[in-house]
């Protein structure tokens, strides 16, 4: 072995821990960042609006009907809707990872995805 | 020469542990799927019972989740399909057949449909008539005004005493004959219905988690629409932890209350907040007093933390058709079961042990 | 001196196939698509140090097709070939540039071997997340490397005398 040698293997494996530090940092930063609203219709996901970025939205279905999707302040609800029920108009704001908002007529779920975990794990409704 | 063979010895020995670490997830062990750590997962679906359900429980992976969790829709999907009283199915004889029979003929049906309507009677001789299953005659004049009202808010209307003194002849639960030999259900009025809206899904949870037990299933939560049933606990030991809905949709806080329920433990509530209809700026929700024949509008909502789903169902119409008195002195009878109201203003009041459970 | 060569080739292309298969048939998968100790390497590196480097290159190549044909799928021959061809380029730059002995030269074929094999994966499966893999395949890389780079240092330095053909 040459003296080169080992300066390649050190550099190689001192590059490598860096990087694995790196991502696991950046990983559980991003995770407890990065929360989306994600919307499905129909169990096809419709699209993804993240959470940090306050927005309003109207979802538009086939068949006229529509879910208007507002984000803010970290919160997403759905503020108006075709639907005759309104569950999905009355119910609280979402903002921990996993919490949804239902609309069984307009066949809708808007879902947290990513974001704080809450430590409750089922709600009555 | 020499040093080199044994610097190879060494090398070779430190790849054989690297592996073996890699391998048993010693090392990286978030990457490894199949370390033996079990991964929380939640399922939900649309169809049953006409409301959400979501199915929370831990295994390896995802494939193993939803074979469990198809396993335990499959026998909800049983459950809804029986106890249905608006749809029929082919080659199944469920409640709206014995509804569709009566004054007619004795209707031959599964037994969970004979086990309901049983637990169903206990319940009404339990409540003292409080929970009348065989209510569906009155049930489905306020169905069809509510249904009416929602979708034409404008034209919103009350139906008339008269028409709910005269259905309410129809109410009589003796007149549901059960042959338990013949497996047969009969209902002897042919201006009766059965209306198990207060009890099926509760009952169903109840049978689906004693499936699951059955099965050597563990640390699952089901939630059917809000009767909460929890098997086991959460994979690390610590209780299954419930928000109980704030009934003031309105507020900023969406819970009122949060109660970790230890194994068996179900949660249910019943509210003015779930199901209603709006006339003349009044509420009237869907929870309909045997006594009154009116919704009752004492509370927002109440609770019930109980051992038995079904029980649990059957109790919160129960309680929530009581004065406070009345279901203070009902429930603090009772082994096992306790109760949270919840007023208009967002006052609570609870039961004996009630707080126990509560989450500080 | 022409037949030497080819004889002595093919005798190394068998040596390869034979330790591909050993490697096969070790029950190693721990769970990183594309983590090898690469045994195969081992007959590389020595032909790298004997026969030169067009007759290294043909051994890495046909070992990679017949590999792939005998035991694996076409998903397979493209990774593999993807990292041999890729290992095998960084060798011999790296064995030009004369700053290595043969560990080093195999450190760093074992490294890209890993290295060309999941990017080839990363754009086959659309995946970019296998790059966190990128690192646990580079540590295998780095001392498989090394232990084979020991190895074929104390092979070439018998067989190179026997086998002297250049």
């Amino acid at each position: 072995m040459k003296k080169n040698d080992l300066i390649l293997i050190i550099v190689i494996l001192a590059l490598t821990a860096i990087s694995v530090v790196g991502i696991t940092v950046s990983r559980k930063m991003n995770k407890a960042d990065v929360a989306y609203a994600v919307v499905t219709i129909d169990g096809n996901e419709y699209g993804r609006y993240p959470l940090d970025e306050d927005m309003v939205t109207t979802i538009e279905l086939e068949d006229g009907s529509y879910n208007i999707l507002e984000i803010h302040d970290g919160y997403a609800q759905i503020s108006e809707a075709s639907c005759r029920d309104q569950i999905c108009v009355n119910h609280f704001p979402v903002h921990y990872s996993k919490e949804m908002i239902v609309c069984l007529p307009n066949r809708l779920i808007v879902e947290i995805v990513g974001g704080e975990e809450n430590d409750v794990d089922g709600a009555t409704n | 020469m020499k040093r080199l063979k044994i610097a190879s010895v060494i090398l070779i020995i430190f790849l054989i542990i690297f592996i073996w670490a890699v391998h048993s997830g010693r090392l990286f062990s978030d990457k490894a799927d199949d370390s033996g750590e079990q991964i929380k997962y939640t399922a939900t679906f649309m169809d049953i019972f006409d409301t959400r359900t979501e199915i929370l429980g831990y295994a390896n992976n995802e494939e193993e989740f939803s074979n469990q969790a198809e396993l335990i829709k499959d026998r909800l999907v049983f459950y809804n399909n029986l106890y249905d009283i608006y749809n029929d199915y082919d080659g199944i004889n469920n409640i709206k057949t014995i509804n569709d029979n009566a004054g007619i003929a004795p209707v031959q049906v599964d037994e969970e449909i004979i086990n309901l309507l049983k637990f169903s009677k206990d319940m009404y001789e339990l409540t003292d008539g409080k929970v009348n299953i065989a209510m569906g005659s009155v049930l489905s004049i306020w169905h069809e005004y509510r249904e009416y009202g929602s979708e034409n808010p404008d034209r919103a209307s009350l139906p008339t005493m008269d028409e709910l003194k005269e259905a309410n002849q129809h109410t009589n639960i003796e007149n549901m004959i059960i042959d338990e030999k013949a497996k047969t259900v009969y209902l002897t009025d042919p201006e009766m219905s059965l209306d198990v809206g207060s009890t099926g899904k509760g009952y169903a949870v109840q049978r689906v988690m004693e499936y699951c037990r059955e099965k050597g299933m563990d640390n699952i939560l089901l939630s059917l629409g809000g009767n909460i049933s929890g098997l086991g606990t959460r994979i690390d030991g610590t209780p299954f932890r419930i928000a109980i809905q704030n009934p003031d949709l309105t507020s900023t806080e969406p819970y009122i209350e949060k109660v970790d329920i230890s194994d068996g433990q179900c949660v249910v509530s019943s509210g003015d907040y779930q199901r209603y209809y709006v006339v003349d700026d009044k509420v009237y929700c869907h929870i309909i007093n045997p006594d009154t024949l009116y919704p009752a509008e004492t509370f927002a909502a109440v609770s019930i933390l109980t051992d038995d789903s079904g029980k649990a169902d059957a109790l919160s119409t129960a309680i929530y058709n009581m004065s406070l008195e009345e279901g203070m002195d009902f429930v603090n009878g009772l082994e096992g079961v306790e109760a949270m109201w919840v007023y208009h203003d967002g006052s609570k009041v609870y039961s004996e042990h009630f707080e126990e459970s509560i989450v500080k | 001196m022409k037949t030497r060569r080819i004889a002595f080739l093919g005798l190394l292309i068998a040596l390869a196939f034979v330790l591909s298969y050993v490697e096969f048939l070790l029950p190693l998968s721990i769970g990183i698509p594309g983590a090898k100790i690469g045994l195969a390497n081992l007959v590389v590196m020595v032909a790298l140090y004997t026969i030169g480097n067009k007759n290294a290159f043909l051994l890495s190549l046909v070992r990679v097709i017949l590999v792939g044909l005998t035991f694996g799928n076409l998903a397979m021959m493209i990774y593999s070939m993807a990292g041999a061809m890729l290992s095998f380029l960084v060798m011999i730059i790296a064995k030009r540039t004369k700053l290595f002995s043969i560990t080093g030269v195999s450190v760093l074929g074992g490294v890209f071997h890993n290295v060309g094999q999941i990017l080839v994966a990363m754009f086959v499966l659309d995946t970019a997340s296998l790059i966190y893999y990128l690192p646990f395949l580079i540590v295998i890389g780095t001392i498989s490397g090394i232990v084979i780079g020991i190895i074929s240092g104390m092979i070439t330095a018998r067989v190179g005398r026997l086998f002297d053909i250049k």
